[in-house]
């Protein structure tokens, strides 16, 4: 690891610097178990016996049960196993939209040209400040009209038209870096823009399209006010919307199923941030992603 | 020269422009940017221009979804600004949180970062556990979880009692303290500006405090004198992001007072009290005029800060 060559110290300071380290470190590991305790709680929590969560504050539990997690999965007249069907099928197709047309309109800004380029694309970047909140009951009437309430189309479709312009942003950024050479090769052996789009832009933006697509996906997928309007029907529901509903019927009565069925929630997401870390980080360090 | 036959292609060097600008000629240059474009465009104009301006008109009428919106002028605008007590009560919410939770989550996130630029074996491994809240805390999980923890028996009062003997009041459902545990929730999401935070010092060049060694300047002096000032823009950069979304904070509220912005409306977000305008009363001119207010304040915000950079941001040139 690169960053240990940092530490090492001149002779002489030895032990004082190994004395600071060690600090650094008992700080460092101490902060750490503190922001932890209150998911491995939770993770602990779901599965020992429901009067020790009040009891105690101790990380292991005195017997393990996985009985929460059936309690939790069939606790609603729906179970979560439609939930999280429902969460998978709207977050996939939505992330495929909002890479392609992301993608699509980051193309045309950073490689195209056209008249009115420059005007598009300050709008587009105008588009970025605006709060969601101001389109939101001309966009459900709009979607009622359609008969799309209580589908998932109102949280599908706009992605499709890259209504996302953060993500616009993002992938023009990392576009413009790629060698134009590249596509005038490309122009000289007869490609169209389709080529050229299919072909150079998209093989060499991988990185990108996946940062892109990563956090797409665990905002679709944790996204709770979308669902919230235009899911009222529980077979419907998505996985944070039944928890909400969980909540509600079960009160405080069984935190046991409540923290199993919410460990459940965060299992994909955190899968991404398992396999996914670097470029996770990556993403947020070059771009400044908000979470 | 001949005008190059592909005129679509943005290139190195811009090919003359065509000087006899026939139709077919216009459609070939502009058509494949314009096809690229469409999906955007349709967006642009049908989901957020167009509702953007509708909502405008919708803020001057009052509209129940039954009924054709009956214009009011400004009367909806008029009640916000002098008759609404849950409005002044939502502002003052709301203001109290980004007031405490940014500069919060900030100066954790600066002080985890430093301490990581110093180079420690691990870093890797502390970094991802750092971020890791910032990742899952914005899902109704841990929203639930704050639940629990804040509760009367919770966690948080076990760890009090065990600790000091302190018995806790039930943090969640007190009027003087709900909001707070908001607030903590918020700061214990610092994951994200402390990367943002890393990257940006590592853009400092060592040799600067190198050089303010040899001239006697202290820690404390080379992080005000170095290290703050060449950090400023991404100071900039994060406060507005992180201010911008902490006005538009909605799930945690909503979890922990089960939508209602209780006990008492202390935990009555902004954009909550929009929403239970909207679609728990059904008061739409009302709540579309609430979202043009946000849309202002966060317009002004936005702007302020930009005017004020040129004082205190430090840029290279």
């Amino acid at each position: 690891m690169t960053d240990a060559t940092v530490t090492a110290a001149p002779p002489s300071r030895g032990r004082r610097s190994r004395t600071r380290s060690l600090l650094i470190h008992g700080a460092l590991i101490a902060a750490s178990i503190a922001m932890l305790y209150p998911i491995l709680w939770m993770v602990s929590g779901s599965v020992r016996p429901q009067d020790e969560l009040f009891g105690t504050t101790s990380l292991i539990p005195s017997s393990v049960d996985f009985g929460s997690y059936l309690r939790g999965w069939m606790g609603l007249q729906v179970s979560f196993g439609q939930f999280f069907w429902n969460s998978l099928v709207i977050s996939v197709l939505a992330t495929i939209g909002n890479v392609l047309g992301c993608s699509l309109a980051a193309f045309a800004f950073a490689r195209l040209r056209f008249g009115g380029r420059n005007f598009w694309f300050a709008l587009m970047l105008g588009t970025l400040m605006l709060p969601y909140h101001v389109v939101l009951i001309p966009q459900y009437i709009l979607f009622l009209e359609l008969g799309w309430v209580n589908t998932p189309l109102p949280l599908i479709v706009p992605k499709y038209l890259a209504t996302d312009a953060f993500f616009i942003f993002l992938m023009v950024q990392f576009f413009r870096g790629i060698p134009r050479e590249l596509d005038e090769a490309a122009v000289m052996d007869g490609c169209g823009p389709f080529r050229i789009y299919f072909r150079i832009m998209l093989p060499l933006s991988l990185p990108v399209l996946a940062t892109a697509a990563i956090f797409s996906f665990i905002w679709t997928w944790d996204d709770f006010f979308g669902p919230l309007i235009y899911l009222n029907d529980i077979n419907t529901y998505t996985v944070q919307l039944g928890l909400r509903s969980f909540v509600d019927s079960t009160g405080t009565s069984d935190w046991s199923a409540l923290f199993a069925m919410s460990n459940l929630s965060l299992v994909p997401v955190f899968l991404f941030f398992l396999f996914f870390q670097r470029l996770l980080i990556e993403g947020i360090a070059t771009t400044g992603m908000k979470r | 020269m001949t005008v190059h036959p592909t005129v679509w292609v943005d290139e190195v060097r811009p090919a003359a422009a065509p000087r006899r600008g026939t139709l077919r000629r216009m459609l070939a240059r502009n058509a494949p940017g314009y096809l690229f474009l469409a999906p955007w465009l349709i967006g642009f104009f049908g989901l957020t221009l167009g509702p953007a301006l509708v909502s405008l008109y919708l803020s001057f009428t009052n509209y129940d979804l039954l009924r054709a919106p009956d214009w009011v002028g400004a009367a909806n605008y008029v009640r916000i600004a002098t008759d609404d007590p849950k409005f002044a009560a939502a502002m003052r919410v709301t203001f109290i949180y980004v007031v405490l939770s940014v500069p919060l989550k900030l100066v954790f996130a600066l002080a985890v970062a430093m301490a990581f630029n110093r180079g420690i074996r691990g870093l890797t491994v502390y970094r991802a556990i750092f971020y890791l809240p910032s990742l899952l805390g914005g899902s109704v999980a841990i929203a639930v979880l704050w639940r629990q923890l804040f509760a009367s028996d919770g966690l948080v009062n076990m760890l009090l009692w065990k600790a000091f003997g302190i018995e806790g009041p039930s943090w969640v459902s007190n009027p003087d303290y709900s909001l707070y545990t908001l607030v903590v929730l918020s700061i214990w999401q610092f994951g994200s500006p402390m990367i943002i935070f890393l990257a940006g010092l590592r853009q400092i060049p060592t040799d600067m405090y190198e050089a303010a060694e040899i001239d006697g300047a202290g820690k404390v002096r080379q992080f005000f004198k170095i290290t703050l000032p060449l950090l400023t823009p991404v100071v900039f950069f994060n406060a507005v992001i992180q201010t911008i979304e902490a006005f538009k904070a909605f799930t945690p509220a909503f979890i922990i007072s089960e939508g209602t912005g209780g006990p008492i409306n202390s935990t009555l977000f902004y954009t909550l009290y929009l929403y239970q305008e909207a679609f728990g009363f059904f008061r739409m001119g009302y709540a579309a005029a609430l979202a043009w207010i946000l849309l202002v304040i966060i317009a002004l915000f936005t702007a302020f800060s930009f005017l004020s950079a040129r004082y205190w941001v430090h840029y290279d040139d």
